[in-house]
């Protein structure tokens, strides 16, 4: 098992793996998040945060060879996870950042229409000045 | 396992989920493009390349190259294992990325459905704000038809504005 990442280091490899799955135009990424309760003490829990490519290192059964043994291919690309624990005190810091690089880094989402808003004119101006 | 209709019902369902099983539940982000076969990405690539040659002939290279990317989506999924309880809901605006994940942090540090609606008001917009309180207890049963019911409230909002307007000036 890989420890955990600190805060920060983990915000440089979702930016890294955000941007390059927006690159490929391909895969997925998944971001998971819940709380780690140990049972003793009643203070709010840390979260974890866990962020994986949705690969697997386990050998695909369809690539059985003759004699019965899986042999993995050297060309499959290795899993990517990652995982940080937030203490409760850093969670509203730490989920700004977090927006910010998921906002930057999905860049393979519709981006916001702006020729309509030019043509509403004053509810754009306002909606523009809110944003 | 239910698309929620607005990220507004999916927060608050999320909420009540969370306040009810704090500790199993869990919430998953998935940021993905969708899987084309060689043949549909030909014909997207094709019609995409006919659009931008009509629209800008002279830009065409750089737009065709920035525009052959499929549009991806984000799928948010609040996941309860032992109850088997999942509420889903999918988006591909990039604008409501930022407001969904801080929402989620304060889903994180155990945000009730208040709080979250408050937040939502300061966000989002009054008119749905006043429609969501009644609209969320038929959420818990329903929630293809609470869509409908605040789509129906809002018209009906309009409409009242609308009569209103005609007798003042009669």
């Amino acid at each position: 098992m890989v420890p955990h990442l600190s805060n920060e280091e983990f915000f440089t490899s979702l930016a890294d793996l955000l941007s390059k799955t927006s690159q490929k135009a391909r895969g997925s990424v998944f971001l998971s998040q819940k709380p780690l309760i140990d049972g003793v003490s009643n203070a709010p829990p840390s979260i974890l945060i866990r962020a994986t490519d949705g690969n697997t290192n386990a050998p695909n059964p369809k690539s059985e060879s003759k004699d019965g043994k899986i042999t993995k291919k050297a060309s499959s690309k290795d899993k990517i996870k990652f995982s940080t624990v937030v203490n409760a005190s850093d969670l509203e810091a730490f989920y700004t950042r977090y927006a910010d690089i998921c906002k930057a880094g999905m860049t393979g989402l519709k981006k916001r229409d702006r020729s309509k808003r030019k043509a509403k004119g004053k509810g754009g101006a306002t909606k523009a000045a809110k944003a | 396992m239910p698309y929620l209709p607005t990220s507004q019902a999916f927060l608050e369902q999320s909420a009540q989920l969370l306040e009810a099983y704090p500790d199993t539940t869990r919430i998953t982000t998935k940021y993905h493009f969708p899987t084309e076969t060689p043949g549909a990405r030909a014909k997207r690539s094709k019609s995409q390349a006919k659009k931008a040659t009509t629209s800008s002939p002279d830009t065409q290279p750089a737009s065709t190259q920035t525009q052959s990317a499929p549009v991806a989506a984000l799928t948010l999924k609040t996941y309860n294992p032992t109850t088997g309880i999942v509420l889903q809901y999918q988006t591909n605006k990039i604008a409501e990325v930022s407001r969904l994940i801080t929402s989620l942090g304060k889903l994180a540090a155990g945000a009730d459905v208040a709080s979250l609606g408050l937040s939502g008001a300061g966000v989002g917009g009054d008119v749905e704000m006043v429609d969501a309180p009644p609209v969320e207890e038929n959420v818990a049963t329903a929630p293809v038809v609470s869509g409908k019911g605040q789509g129906q409230g809002q018209q009906g909002q309009g409409g009242k504005g609308k009569k209103k307007g005609g007798k003042g000036k009669r």
